[in-house]
Order: C-alpha cells, then structure tokens, then sequence
C-alpha cells in the first residue's frame, strides 16, 4: 500500500502538547534503548518521531507506541538534544485519542478552549436547572434530621419519596455510565481498525484474540507495565487514585441505594470506609500532581496541557464538593446539604462526559486495549518470520 | 569652532544572566557628562519597542548622530535605522560599538568599556590612536604547555635562533600525544614521532625547559610582558641527579601513576615514563612518607649522587618575555559524570585514554589487553596476568554531542575509537569488536579510506549511541537501539571502552583571565578571527595553538604551532608588535 505524507502534520500536532522541541532530534537512538520498557519490534519513542517529521500520520496511527509509554521522563532527561521525547509521546497520546474518537468531539476539545468549556458549561448549567426544576428543596427541608442528628439526604427533595429520588438518581447515573461505555467502546473499535485492521503489515492468527484476552484485564486493573518504570512512587499514586476512583464509581453507580442512606451510619461501616479510602487516595493523587505541575519538579511534569489543568480543577471540585456534602450531612444542615449535593452533581456529570470518552481519562481504555493490541501485533509477526519476537506469557 | 555636533547614545546591554558583567549605571553616568552626549537610554530600563517615542527625543533633542554601546548592540541596528530615517537623519551616522568584539565582560573591565564609548563619540576608532607596545622590545618568548602543540612552537622558535621559556606543569614534556599508542590514520607509533621532538628541547640552547611550573601573573603590554612564575618543589636536583632509579627501587611508597592514567601503580619518587623529558626523577608530596609523616628518607640515604632534597620549597620566578604561546592543551571529558555508563563502579569499563597505555607497548601490561585485576592490597589496576576479553565495544560521544555535557563535536574521538578497534583487532584476532557510534566523521585526508579498511576487518558498526551499561554475571550489558537494522540490541561484553570527548581544562578561563584573552562559553581560547587568524588573540604578542583553541588533531595541533611560532618570529623580526585594539583600550585606561 502505497503511503501519504502529509507535510503539515508536524505543525498540527504542536497543538496537542506543551512541548515543540521533539523536531531537534537527531536520531542517536538513545531514547528507545534507555527506556525500560522499550521491547523489539515496538522502538518508541524514536520511531514516532522518524514519522512525525517525515509526515507519515497512517503509519503513527496504527501504532500502539504512545500508549506503552508510561513516562517516567527517563528518555527526555537523558537525550542529548533536549528534545523531550518523553514529552512527545504525552502528546501523541493526546493526538491518538482525538483520532480514535469517532464523533471528533476530541479533536475540538483539545485544539479549542471554547469548545471545551463551553461543553462544560452547558452540561453544568443543565445539570443545575435539572434539580431546581424538577428536584427543588422542600420548604420543611430544616427539619429532615434523623435521629443520631444527621440529615435525611433522601428527603430533601419537595414533594418526592426518599425511594423515588434514590431512583432517579440511579438512573441518572446509569444513563452516564451507558452513555459512556458506549462512546469507548465504539472509539476502541475504530482504534481496532486504525491499528490493527488497517496495518497491512499485520495478519493476527485468529486463536491470539482469545488466548491474549486476559492480559486486557490483568493491565487494566494493575498498570503492571507502569510499575516497570524507575520511579516507583508515581505508579503508586495512580494506583491509590485508579483504586480510589473506582470504587467511588462503583458505590455511586452500581450500589446507590445502600450507599445514599438516610441514617448516619458509624464509622467503621463499609460505605464509610469505602468513600474515606477513595476521597483520602484521589486527594494525595491531586495534591501531589497539582503541586508538581505548579513548581514543575519532575521532567513529566514540567509541560502541561491545558486539559492536564482541567481535570485537576474538576476532580478537586468534584471531591471537595463531595466531602462538604458528607460534612454538612452529618453535622445536620440539609439546606447545605441540599446545595452542596447539587454542585457535586453539577460538576461531576460534565467531568465524567468530557474526560472519560473525550479526554484525559479515556486511557483507562485505551491503555489495556493498547498492550492487548500489542501482543496481537506480535503474534502476527512471530507468526510470519521471527519466532524469537513471540510474546512471552 | 562651531558648535559641538550633538551625540545620541544607547546602551543595549543584556546581562544573560552573568552578575559579574561591566557596570552600565557607572558607563551611563561617565558618557552623560561628556559634552554634546545624549543618553537615549539603556535596554533594561527601556527596551527598544517604541520608534516614536525615539523618534521624537532626536528630534528633541537635535541628535545628529547616534551610537549604540552594549554587549551586543547589533541586535538594535535595524530598530534604530529606522528611527534615524524617521527622524530625517543618515542612517549612516549610526555607530555600533560593541563590547563583546573587546571581551570587555568583567566588572574589572568597565573603565576599558568607557573608553571605547568615549573614542566612539570622539569619532576615532580605536585603532588609529595608537600602534606599538612599550618598555623596549623581549626577544623571548615563553611558550605555555609541553605538549606536543607547545614543543613544535618551540622548537620553531628555537631554531630560527630565539630564546624559548618552555613553561610544563607536570613533570616532563610530551602532554597527551606521548600517552598515546599510535597515530591514526596512518598507524605510526606516537612516541617515535614525538620522543626525538622531546629529546631535542631537552638539549636545544635556546630553549630553557621549566618543569612542574605554573603561571601566577602577567602584566605589561605587547613586547614587554612580566609573568610571574611558581615553581613547584621537584625536590630532586636536576643538574646532578644521574637518572640511575635506585630512590625508586627503594621507595616504600606508592601511588596511581598519573602518566598511565591510573591503570596501574608508580613509586612516591618515580619518572613519568622511561622517555622522560629532563629524564630526571621526581617527587610526589601526595604520596612521600617523608612529607606525610615525617620519617623515611630512604632516597636521599641511596642517591649515589647526593640529587636528593626532601626539604625543597616551592619558589616564585619572574620572567620578562616579548611574546607568549598558549597551547595548554584539553583534558578528557570525566566519565563519571554520566553515570549510566558506569565509570569508576564496573572495573572493565575504561576511557579511551586508559586503553591506549593498556594497548602500548610500554604500558602496564607490556602491551597485552587484559581484564583488570585487584592487587594484594585491593587497587584495581591492570597486570599482563590478567583474564584476556573475549568481546569489546567502544562507545562513541561520551560526553560530546550531548546538550547535557558539551554540546559540541570533539572532533577525534571516531578517529581514535577506529584506530583503537583496529589496534585490538591485531592483538585479539578472534575477540568480537563492536563500535557504537551516532555518526562516523572520517573528516581528514585518508580518514575514510581508514575507515573502510576498519570495516573491513570486521568489526561490527551499529549505529545508535548506547544508553546504559549494566552488569550481568560479571559481564557488561550493553543497551542500545540498532537504527540500521531497527533492533533493539542487548549485547554482553568483556570490556567497555568509552571514547570520552575532549574539553577545555578546569582553570583555563583564570588562565585566559590572566592574560587578558576571551573563551567562548565552553572554555575555550577565541582566536583572533576563526578563518583568517586561527592562531591570534584579540592581544598583540599572545598566540595560542593546539588544543587549548578548540578539539583538533595531531597533524592540525602541529600545523597550528608552526604557525603560531611564525607570527611569533615576525613579530620578534619586526622588533615590535603592532598593538590590538584591546591592547590600545588598556594602554589609554592607565594614562
């Protein structure tokens, strides 16, 4: 198949990162072989930006490079050029997921400020005018407090049963989790044609899909490849935030109606412990990115994107919001409550709508599927001529 | 006279970041008390973005013409050209004086920086104010470095019947050529080249030879320089030690051997190498037992000829010279500095210029390539018993090419990696040689043909530069991407050899401070103009030559030094030295 080079790729791609200097590369190779995590027949981040400057954008799609890459910054503080390799791979990752999106919501999002928050926006004033419309305060709201002197947050809401609420909710929170899954999973069928269809070079023995499948699930869960990189702490704190957060998604999706109770349970209570784990692991992740970014300690951390800023702002928004609720529900003032509750949501949903499909988040599918991929990818060469680049289980 | 045409003056001046720069307020102050200037302002208070606004004050202020003063005051030349046509002036009436162009850079230098404002706004250049040097013309020239850059200059001079001052830190001449095992491209062996130079210095009338010396000081000016000497105790006599070695025989007391570049072990007195020049011994004070503790004195108990002083002093000498060569040469780039190569922590990864004493004839091992061993009392040195590698890789660039260490290309170092594959390949035919290189630059005449008979031999070329070294079962793991044959490659050697770049030496800038010659950022001496005066100073009388002046070559040293040796004899021809504009500045601040 013959291959188009497109001229100004370079130029576009200066939109999606903090950094400019991966064109001074001179191709000493010094990245790929210091990287830990470099295997044969995948040499990133060197051969991205052999591509990258001689145009080659289908060949960089149909990688599966940027998404192996963990930065550890190891490549960009050893590079002889300063050309932050480390850096690149961060924005093609970015580019990656604005072509993996089939709606090119993503493309808008990353290239165009207003896009972004003006999606933001509408979402959140929905959000708000959703609760006041149809879920207002009831005039008697002061005195839904129970008997251990904590409020009653089911019963806030005028004119409803605590049961319908709960519902509602569940059901509005469903409607975002179906809403999202469906965006990922059709952008991970177009990755799956981008990288692996459209690879001409590829033929998968049919039998890998299934006996690779379970390394889909092992990645996910454990970011084991990120645990290979020097640094060991910053594995640790995507682990505390990946934990964190899941199961935050778990208690408000999947188990709602036994997590928002009425009574104020005692402390050492399941749903408690659950939410302090996660609220104590996505905060130390916060605080530690968002005092990194701002003094820039470390070579990952010295470029930011103006997405990197806004998802820090709206998960810290998110978990504050979060925290004042169970502070002010258990300390019995449900007008706070009750408005507290409604900013958590209004500022939730559009985090979840944008970064999860659109943005930063979307990795925690695209990662698993990419090292999946991978392993497609090398079974298809061993398979053709180099048995010695068989994965190895 | 009519009335004084009115001077406008701007300073663009940016500091980039150095504290110890001339002092502008005092530059400003002194020009806006001359008559007829006015100052238009200074870039750090008012950065040049508004032509109006200068514009205007010309106007203003009837400025007939303008100057533009400051460390680089061409990067405001176009902005004020502009301003000059808006305000109905000639363009040409604007004057650039650059400071830079002067090295005028210290703070000690701001009364030099005045003056050349003042001639500039008096409308003389430097250069006419003045020509030759003065206090009576030297015929001596001194001569800084014993290498083999400073004793080709030398021996130049020397012969066309001129008094030399050949000025050596260390204890012989001979510098980094005489380390080296042969020369590329033509594999002579570098000390029977070099070894008859030295040995004629030694014997040379006109030459006076000053071992283990250093420069304190110079003054004067262009034909008339006083520099102030220190020389180091020797703590041997050299005119009646007789050479014999037994004090070394003797000697209790040991330490690394400077000359072999720490691969094996020399005595506390000992001669750098058996072809020494003076080939008188010398005395270590690091490492004598004597001048530690005390008690020894072994050697001057054993001299036959009584040569033996322990009680010397280090003394100051002052010299008067006319002219002075500066070709104080480089030192190798410190490969622990990188620390994934791991230098100095696995014991068979060495520099280039360790292997070239382990590969030499007259080296530790007697020319054999062994593996390093520790001795009884646990110095890891290099013995002909030790284990033969079966595989070697050489790394290029350490240190050059790499924005993190030295940015430029050192020049020889492919050279010398293929001469040292070469020189294993003739003493290990069935050793496995690999070089690693980013790319291989055979630049000089025969340099490629070199490379292809390299090549030919088989040894494996891989371009891309290694990233890390580890250790793998007492074997050296090397890692690296292959960007011919896109691999990543995982090789296991016996032995690393890191061919390390070439930089400036650690106290050339106080040298240069001394004299009064620029470096560039790196370290090096500037030369007078890089095309046209490669071995001039912006100093009348100062010539540098070799690698004090950038990385280069043995034959391009040498080619230096002759002609750093022929302005020199002009100069001492002509009786008198044409004085510089430097020099010019310095002469009118002292009057």
């Amino acid at each position: 198949m013959s291959k188009r080079v497109d001229p100004d790729f370079k130029r576009r791609l200066f939109k999606y990162g903090g950094s400019k200097e991966w064109n001074e590369c001179f191709h000493c190779g010094n990245c790929t072989a210091v990287c830990p995590l470099t295997e044969q027949g995948f040499l990133f981040p060197r051969k991205s930006i052999r591509d990258i400057q001689m145009g080659l954008k289908d060949n960089l799609l149909s990688y599966t490079d940027p998404w192996l890459c963990y930065y550890c910054g190891e490549c960009s503080e050893t590079c002889p050029r300063n050309a932050n390799p480390g850096e690149l791979m961060m924005t093609l990752r970015r580019y990656l997921t604005s072509m993996y999106d089939i709606t090119g919501l993503s493309r808008r999002f990353y290239t165009s400020k207003w896009w972004e928050f003006g999606y933001i926006a509408i979402i959140f004033v929905m959000i708000i005018l959703a609760f006041l419309i149809f879920l207002p305060l009831r005039p008697d709201a002061a005195a839904m407090i129970n008997d251990s002197g904590g409020v009653m947050i089911n019963n806030l809401v005028a004119g409803m049963s605590p049961e319908t609420f709960v519902r509602i909710i569940e059901l509005g929170d469903w409607t975002m989790a179906v809403i999202v899954a469906s965006l990922l999973i059709m952008n991970i069928l177009h990755m799956f044609k981008v990288t692996i269809l459209n690879d001409s070079s590829t033929k998968v023995p049919f039998v890998s899909y299934f006996s690779e499948f379970r390394q889909l699930f092992l990645h996910f869960l454990t970011q084991a490849k990120f645990s290979k990189c020097e640094d060991k702490k910053y594995w640790v704190g995507h682990f505390l935030l990946m934990t964190g957060y899941s199961i935050m998604f778990a208690l408000i999706v999947a188990v709602l109606p036994k997590f928002q109770i009425e009574d104020i349970v005692p402390w050492y209570n399941w749903q408690r412990l659950l939410g302090y784990y996660a609220t104590i692991g996505i905060l130390f992740f916060l605080v530690n990115v968002a005092i990194g970014r701002i003094r820039k300690i470390d070579i990952k951390l010295r470029f930011s994107h103006s997405t990197d800023w806004l998802f820090i702002i709206m998960l810290g928004l998110t978990t504050i919001s979060g925290i004042l609720v169970h502070i002010f529900r258990i300390t019995g003032l449900p007008v706070l409550t009750y408005y507290s509750y409604v900013a958590h949501m209004a500022i939730l949903v559009p985090m979840v709508l944008v970064e999860v499909p659109f943005s930063k988040w979307s990795h925690l599918a695209y990662r698993p599927f990419a090292i999946y991929f991978t392993r497609l990818k090398k079974a298809a060469v061993a398979r053709q001529f180099e048995p010695e680049l068989a994965p190895t289980l | 006279m009519s009335e004084i045409p009115v001077t406008g003056v701007y300073i663009h001046h940016c500091i980039n970041g150095s504290v110890d720069s001339v002092e502008i307020a005092e530059i400003t102050s002194y020009a806006s008390g001359l008559p007829g200037v006015v100052i238009l302002g200074n870039s750090a208070v008012l950065p040049p973005v508004d032509k109006l606004y200068f514009t205007r004050l010309i106007r203003e202020k009837r400025i007939k013409r303008l100057i533009l003063a400051g460390d680089k005051p061409g990067e405001v030349k176009p902005f004020f050209a502009d301003v000059m046509v808006r305000a109905g002036l000639n363009q040409h009436d604007l004057i650039v004086t650059s400071f830079h162009e002067f090295d005028l850079r210290r703070k000690t230098d701001t009364g030099l920086a005045k003056r050349l404002l003042n001639s500039a706004i008096m409308g003389t250049s430097v250069e006419q104010a003045g020509h030759f040097g003065e206090g009576g013309f030297i015929e001596d020239t001194l001569v800084i470095g014993g290498g083999i850059a400073g004793i080709q200059a030398s021996l130049e001079i020397a012969n066309s019947n001129h008094k030399v001052y050949l000025l050596e830190r260390t204890g012989t001449i001979g510098g980094h050529m005489a380390m080296f095992d042969k020369t590329f491209p033509t594999l002579d062996c570098a000390a029977c080249i070099l070894t008859p130079k030295m040995v004629e210095i030694g014997q040379h009338p006109n030459i006076r030879l000053m071992t283990l010396c250093e420069v304190l000081n110079v003054t004067g000016n262009p034909g008339n320089f006083e520099v102030k000497i220190l020389q180091k105790a020797r703590r041997v006599d050299l005119s009646t030690c007789i050479g014999c070695g037994i004090c070394s025989e003797k000697c209790p007391g040991k330490a690394a051997s400077e000359f072999d570049n720490k691969t094996t072990l020399r005595k506390s007195i000992y001669i750098p190498f058996p072809q020494a020049v003076p080939n008188k011994y010398l005395i270590d004070p690091e490492s004598c037992i004597y001048l530690k503790d005390g008690k020894c004195g072994t050697c001057v108990k054993v001299c036959p000829a009584g040569a033996v002083h322990l009680d010397e002093t280090d003394k100051e000498i002052t010299i008067r010279v006319g002219n002075i060569v500066v070709a104080t040469g480089f030192q190798p780039f410190d490969a622990r500095k990188d620390q994934r190569f791991g230098y100095g922590k696995f014991p068979n990864v060495v520099t280039s210029l360790e292997f070239e004493r382990l590969v030499n004839a007259s080296g530790p091992t007697g020319g054999n390539i062994t593996l390093r061993t520790t001795d009884k009392k646990g110095n890891r040195i290099f013995t002909a018993e030790g284990k033969t590698p079966g595989s070697v890789a050489l790394i290029h660039c350490i240190g050059s090419r790499d924005v993190n260490y030295h940015k430029y290309c050192s020049k020889v170092c492919c050279m010398y990696s293929l001469k040292l594959a070469h020189l294993i390949r003739e003493k290990l035919p069935t050793a496995e040689i690999s070089e690693y290189y980013i790319d291989i630059r055979a630049f000089g005449k025969g340099y490629e043909e070199f490379y292809e008979r390299i090549r030919e031999e088989g040894i494996h070329f891989i371009r891309g530069k290694t990233a890390k070294i580890e250790e793998k079962d007492g074997m050296l793991m090397l890692r690296s991407e292959d960007l011919i044959n896109k691999k990543l490659v995982e090789q296991t050697v016996d032995m690393v050899i890191l061919a390390v770049g070439l930089e400036p030496r650690d106290d050339a800038r106080k040298l240069a401070d001394m004299l009064g010659i620029p470096t560039d950022e790196e370290g090096w001496f500037t030369e007078g103009d890089y095309h046209i005066d490669q071995t001039g100073t912006i100093r009348g009388g100062i010539a540098v030559a070799g690698t004090c002046q950038g990385p280069r070559d043995i034959p391009d040293s040498v080619a230096q030094a002759s002609a750093a040796a022929a302005s020199v004899i002009r100069n001492i021809l002509n009786r008198k030295i044409r004085l510089t504009a430097r020099d010019q500045l310095v002469k009118m601040d002292k009057k």
